[in-house]
């Protein structure tokens, strides 16, 4: 058997594994180890799975996850999220659909500081959610806009994602978190605009909630003056050159954790809970990167992506047709797996086909996080449905699935858009970075 | 074994918090010399990597005590109730074997730092001494999954009394 063959049957173990309820870092490493040692012997898997993980937990830029983790979490559980979403309402009030707009816009903002979409989704929920349903919202329509809007959350830079992405496949943070910006922006632009169309073809979904006077409004726009501190502190930092993404990371948790303590809406205990928070959740992070960095070597060794790309040629198929079935099996895997595995997972695999039929890895990055969100709204196993599901149990499963089925529009639209002009992810990269 | 898991839970905790406020700390302190004072910390780059190492290491005990990592549990709503519990216990044993064989494995690596004296860039610090800690922090983390062994099982459909 070549070692080809043994790459994909690697991969279909993996997947067995996975469905055989086996935790998401066990199963890359049991098929990497074995792998490993199938193709390049026992002596060299083992020395492998030895420094593997003191070299990957060692890594200076690796740093950069715990610490926006660090800081999307201390921002949870200060009251920047509210902050937001009153401007935006206040802002946006008189508007039909002004609540669900409201409630996408704050998600966008608040995953300029958070990188985290289950987090926004979260945060949002406890937020907007009873705004829209104390105003008459459709359950479905308020469900759809924050579980939609908190999927924002790992495409608008800090995301958690990218950073995964650029450690496995060798691209600069700063660069990805440039492409990021301008899709999140048109992304965010779009759920607006579903938002929009559903509460004037449906009005009694979203009944119009009273106007408020300019002076209001201005007041309002002057409220979530943190949220504008820390977003230039860290990204306006990155992309001026002035920060490296860890010290962003780090300035920006430590920002978070300053003006939550002064501004006494950070309690001591509030941050030893989001510091434990953090904690588990980069160490379940950090051990799937450690096992994935053995799979991937596992698929490096046996060249993979060539058997792939050979049997993309032999079918005669175009970049176009080999982007499009990888975006579709995105879409099916997404349906079972969470989005870090995913990208660990099928990354290594993918990226070389992708490149070897002229794309841009720093598109295909954009292209990957966008595949990720919809994993995280698309019935039926959408995390962020179940995440706002377990915050308001009282709203059915089935209104919360209709409610999301509108703005999946979106993400599709901008994977067009992607694909016909690579330039809304290139541009700023190009300019900022050259 | 659940008591002294816990409490060894506990400890490495508080030691991945710790590093990661360090983490933090040393870097805004870094940038802060930087560029009021034209004069960066020495070694502030070690000091971050010691501290991801002891964050991440001394980090993953709890989260394999509370079997907190990250599965795909679609078959919870496939397969009856035993069979989802008999994975989850398969799960639990594969755990414990591949963090012993982890541990297996760094041995050899640190051994060698010990016996070649390799040390960090900046701040000279012995290698031998970060394996150590790796190490260590990966002995809690099996001992936290054994412990994991000894409580019940959770799934989506329910607990399990033992």
């Amino acid at each position: 058997m070549s070692n080809q063959w043994i790459g994909a049957f690697g991969v279909l173990a993996l997947f067995a594994l996975l469905f055989l309820r086996v935790p998401v870092w066990a199963a890359l490493m049991l098929v990497g180890v074995v792998g490993n040692t199938i193709v390049g012997g026992w002596t060299s898997s083992f020395a492998i799975l030895g420094t593997n993980a003191f070299d990957t937990s060692s890594a200076y830029t690796l740093s950069v996850i715990p610490l926006f983790i660090l800081m999307g979490d201390v921002a949870s559980s200060t009251r920047l999220s509210a902050d937001l979403f009153n401007a935006a309402r206040v802002l946006l009030s008189g508007v039909r659909g002004g609540l669900s707009v409201a409630a996408i816009l704050a998600s966008a903002c608040f995953g300029a500081v958070c990188g985290s979409s289950v987090a926004t989704a979260a945060t949002m929920t406890r937020i907007a959610l009873p705004e829209m349903r104390k105003a008459g919202y459709d359950d479905g329509l308020a469900t759809g806009s924050v579980a939609a809007g908190g999927s924002l959350g790992i495409l608008i830079p800090p995301s958690i994602i990218l950073v995964i992405y650029a450690a496995i496949a060798e691209q600069s943070v700063p660069k990805l978190f440039a492409a990021a910006l301008i899709p999140g922006l048109v992304l965010t632009a779009i759920y607006i605009a579903v938002a929009l169309v559903v509460s004037h073809l449906r009005p009694e979904y979203a009944p119009t909630v009273s106007n408020v006077t300019w002076r209001e409004r201005f007041d309002a726009m002057r409220q979530p003056w943190q949220f504008l501190l820390l977003f230039i502190a860290t990204i306006g930092g990155i992309y001026a050159g002035v920060f490296s993404p860890t010290e962003a990371a780090a300035i920006g948790a430590f920002g978070a954790i300053m003006l939550g303590l002064l501004g006494k809406r950070l309690s001591w205990k509030q941050l030893v809970t989001a510091v434990e928070g953090t904690v588990i959740t980069s160490a379940l992070l950090f051990v799937i990167i450690i096992a994935a960095t053995l799979f991937a070597y596992f698929i490096v060794q046996t060249q993979l992506p060539l058997l792939l790309s050979s049997f993309a040629d032999s079918m005669n198929l175009s970049g176009l047709s080999v982007m499009l079935v990888i975006i579709a099996a995105y879409v099916i895997i997404g349906c079972f797996l969470e989005g870090i595995g995913m990208v660990l997972i099928t990354v290594p695999v993918f990226l070389p086909l992708v490149v070897k039929f002229g794309y841009d890895p720093i598109w295909f990055s954009i292209i990957v996080v966008i595949v990720v969100e919809l994993g995280l709204i698309h019935p039926p196993v959408g995390m962020n449905l179940f995440v706002i599901q377990a915050q308001a149990p009282d709203v059915k499963l089935t209104a919360i699935y209709r409610g999301i089925i509108p703005f999946l529009i979106a993400p599709f639209l901008l994977l067009a858009l992607l694909i016909a002009f690579p330039e809304i992810a290139l541009w700023l990269p190009k300019k900022l970075y050259g | 074994m659940l008591r002294f898991a816990e409490i060894m839970k506990g400890a490495q905790l508080r030691l991945a918090m710790l590093a990661l406020a360090v983490m933090m700390m040393i870097i805004v302190a870094d940038v802060t010399m930087r560029y009021v004072f034209g004069s960066p910390i020495h070694g502030a780059y070690d000091i971050v990597e010691v501290s991801l190492l002891v964050f991440v290491f001394h980090g993953l005990s709890a989260c394999f005590l509370a079997r907190q990592n990250i599965v795909i549990d679609l078959i919870d709503n496939v397969v009856p109730l035993g069979v989802t519990r008999a994975l989850v216990r398969m799960s639990d044993f594969l755990t414990v074997g591949l963090l012993a064989l982890m541990i297996w494995a760094m041995i050899s690596p640190a051994e060698q730092a010990f016996e070649y004296g390799d040390k960090k860039l900046e701040l000279g610090l012995k290698l031998w001494i970060l394996w150590t800690i790796a190490i260590a922090g990966l002995a809690g983390t099996l001992f936290c999954a054994l412990g994991a062994l000894a409580k019940p099982v959770v799934t989506s459909h329910g607990g399990e009394r033992m």
